[in-house]
């Protein structure tokens, strides 16, 4: 009796073959144009939660690349500055040689070497003020303004301005103020002030070459550990790089069809639709009456 | 014997080939409708009448044929299997229609999901790091804050929506239930009365057999038939049709999904509305079983448990940025204060209640106490709750990837239902189905049977014309 073949049964499941074939082909042809394995969590319940997941990175990765972009900058700005500031030490270093030259130099010359000064020791408070986008490079987090008030006052606090280059990675970006130009009576502006007075006030300026010379080191150390920064944050920049197409290709992975298996999928599936079609027209078309007189 | 029993015993058959033709006709022209069963013509063999008398003794050949009856070729053990792989179907068919919308309404994974969102605000968070006390960096992070709990809240009032819907849905089902039930109990009393009085009730049987089929699909049930031909349609073990009365279902409880706990929602007896009735199956039990409330071990309804999923997830959201955020200190230009939080609750679920505290940057706790005014720490450390083990973004992936499994479950049981459904169907049309060569083998049989038996009777004819008109004129 189960076995009993009639003519709507066959329409039936002929049609709802087709069905079956075409709700496959409509299937193949959505993941061939859009390309996702995965669009809805069903799909593949665990890969959406790496999709997820590595989605998730991606933008993390991201913001780091625009940490380090950022980063970046701020050594920049702070190696520029030192740069600058080394410059300045190295004419006032020349400028005190020149000056301790007693008996041959006039009081007008030592004047002019002390009113060149006040323009370095003016350059330098400049430089060590510099700012990036508003913020003082050498202040740390401070929000006074200026890293140093013009009565030497280092107005920055103990904290330093760090930026994430990865998940478990900080880098210091601004200057030590302090450690490149001291602080009040210690400070390389204090320093070129006393030069300048002694110039003015008759003292030989020989003596204070032995400062002149432990803040400029001091200035060429910080600026060692300025470079020694931004190469880890370029590192840093590299590295994200590379991190970023790997994860890329992790999402591409997870989430995306091979373009070349769709189109194989799609085209065996439609070829399997129109065999179905085929065989439908065929089958249905014949009863006994077509043979009967 | 009569000498003119030939021609009558020649007269039914040829009535027998016409009924038998009639019914091959009628086979033939409901060959497509649906839920016909095929019928055959049921002949008897007449058999010689009894002999009595002195005379008894002679040979004599029967009487020909008799149509008994017009049976309905249809099975009930197959009628069975069709109604409970329906109800199963029907159960787990609509469990997978609201999975997926429920998982749709998800849009994970993507750029437009709640995941999307997040990163997008760790990373603002980041940003406010990078320059604290910038005012377009802090707005774009309030911004986005605000994003995050708008999405929350649209995500929730889909779920919410999705179960109202669901509710009025459910209540139509139930009077869809009512509707097949009372034509059940109308065409049982038609059918009685029409095989008392001896006609042939096929067609009406048809039609109620389709009936329970959609009382199956609707609430699960068995059928049974009674011998006076009409049909009893037990749900949950009470009858929904008794004879000619349909005894009418209701859906009680909550209106809404907040107050579902309080009242769940269930099926009852109408006229007994504390009474709840035990469908096992079919639409109405899968509808019921996604209206269910949530529980506290997670395996109350899907909805239910999705949305408090979803207030799970704000809660923590709201826990951890507060944490981090009340450590930090805000300053109105004078004083700084710390343990103020970012992200506040309302009144009612915590998903749609979620809302961002401060209006601008300033009210955003970036820096660490003590550490100068630039400092983002707290900030930097805001951002960081994005990731690791305990991170919202790990509950939300979590939330969505328990959806996605249910989803997959649901329309994997509901495919399996589905197969088992087609084939019980297929089993059942097989047997009760038309088969038009079938049929015409039928007609080509009737028809031969229906000449014969008129050139039986033109042989009768002919022999008592020989009888009355030749006899005795012997040489003339």
């Amino acid at each position: 009796m189960i076995n009993r073949v009639t003519n709507q049964g066959l329409a039936v499941a002929a049609q709802r073959n087709l069905q079956q074939s075409l709700q496959q082909l409509a299937k193949m042809q959505e993941s061939a144009s859009s390309l996702k394995r995965i669009s809805q969590p069903s799909d593949d319940p665990s890969g959406t939660a790496e999709s997820l997941l590595v989605r998730s990175e991606i933008s993390a990765v991201a913001q780091y690349g625009r940490n380090i972009n950022d980063g970046n900058a701020w050594l920049s700005t702070v190696d520029t500055a030192l740069t600058g500031a080394t410059g300045v030490m190295n004419r006032v270093r020349a400028l005190t040689v020149q000056g301790a030259n007693d008996g041959a130099l006039s009081p007008t010359q030592k004047e002019a070497i002390a009113i060149e000064l006040e323009t370095l020791r003016a350059e330098l408070l400049t430089t060590a003020n510099t700012q990036y986008l508003g913020r003082s490079v050498f202040a740390g987090t401070s929000d006074a303004g200026v890293a140093f008030t013009p009565d030497l006052a280092f107005t920055g606090s103990g904290s330093p301005v760090e930026r994430r280059t990865g998940a478990s990675t900080t880098i210091r970006v601004d200057g030590d103020g302090t450690a490149a130009f001291g602080e009040g009576a210690d400070s390389v502006f204090a320093l070129v002030d006393s030069i300048v007075a002694d110039l003015r006030g008759g003292t030989n300026v020989g003596p204070r070459l032995t400062e002149v010379d432990e803040r400029m080191r001091a200035i060429l150390g910080q600026q060692g550990a300025v470079g020694a920064r931004q190469a880890q944050v370029l590192k840093a920049q590299g590295a994200n790089v590379s991190t970023s197409i790997a994860l890329e290709a992790q999402r591409a992975g997870v989430e995306d069809i091979d373009l070349g298996q769709a189109i194989i999928d799609l085209k065996s599936q439609e070829v399997s639709y129109q065999a179905a079609l085929a065989v439908t027209a065929r089958a249905m078309q014949q009863n006994l009456m077509d043979f009967l007189r | 014997m009569s000498t003119f029993s030939g021609l009558n015993t020649a007269y039914r058959g040829l009535v027998a080939a016409r009924q038998g033709l009639d019914v091959v006709g009628q086979n033939i022209y409901n060959a497509n409708t649906v839920g016909y069963t095929r019928q055959r013509a049921v002949q008897t063999s007449v058999g010689a009448p009894a002999q009595v008398g002195p005379v008894s003794g002679q040979i004599s050949v029967g009487q020909g044929v008799s149509v008994d009856s017009i049976t309905r070729l249809g099975n009930e053990y197959l009628d069975t299997r069709v109604r409970s792989s329906v109800a199963s179907s029907g159960y787990w068919g609509v469990r997978a229609n609201e999975l997926s919308t429920l998982q749709k309404s998800l849009h994970e994974p993507g750029k437009g999901g709640l995941s999307a969102e997040l990163d997008v605000m760790w990373a603002a968070w980041q940003d406010l790091a990078n320059k604290p006390g910038d005012p377009a960096v802090g707005a774009v992070l309030l911004q986005q804050s605000g994003a995050v709990a708008t999405q929350l809240a649209v995500g929730y009032k889909d779920i919410d929506d999705q179960w109202s819907l669901l509710r009025s849905q459910v209540d139509g089902l139930a009077a869809e239930v009512n509707t097949a039930a009372g034509e059940v109990a109308a065409l049982n009393g038609l059918i009685r009365s029409t095989l008392a009085s001896g006609a042939s009730a096929n067609e009406l049987i048809d039609q109620r057999s389709i009936l329970t089929t959609t009382i199956a699909t609707l609430t699960g049930g068995s059928v049974r038939t009674l011998p006076d031909g009409t049909a009893e349609v037990l749900v949950g073990g009470n009858a929904l049709v008794s004879g000619t009365s349909a005894f009418a279902v209701a859906v009680s409880g909550s209106a809404s999904m907040a107050g579902a706990a309080a009242s769940p929602v269930s099926l009852v007896w109408a006229d007994r509305p504390g009474v709840p009735l035990s469908s096992d199956g079919g639409e109405i039990a899968g509808a019921l079983s996604m209206l269910a409330p949530g529980t506290a071990d997670g395996t109350g309804g899907v909805l239910a448990e999705a949305a408090a999923d979803f207030n799970a997830f704000a809660e923590y959201l709201v826990a951890t940025v507060n944490a981090v955020h009340r450590t930090g200190t805000i300053s109105d230009g004078t004083n700084a204060t710390t343990g103020r939080d970012f992200f506040a609750l309302g009144d009612g679920p915590a998903a749609l209640g979620l809302r961002v505290v401060p209006t601008d940057v300033r009210g955003i706790a970036v820096s660490a106490p003590g550490a100068g005014g630039l400092d983002g720490s707290i900030a930097a450390a805001i951002s960081q709750l994005g990731t690791g083990p305990g991170s919202p973004d790990v509950l939300w992936t979590n939330i969505v990837t328990g959806i996605g499994i249910a989803t997959r479950t649901g329309l994997q049981q509901s495919v399996l239902a589905d197969l088992s459904s087609t084939a019980a169907t297929n089993n059942q049309r097989a047997n009760a189905a038309v088969d038009l060569d079938e049929e015409n083998l039928s007609m080509l049989t009737f028809q031969s049977a229906y000449q014969g038996a008129a050139r039986m009777m033109t042989a009768v004819d002919e022999m008592l014309d020989t009888l009355i008109n030749r006899t005795g004129i012997v040489g003339r």
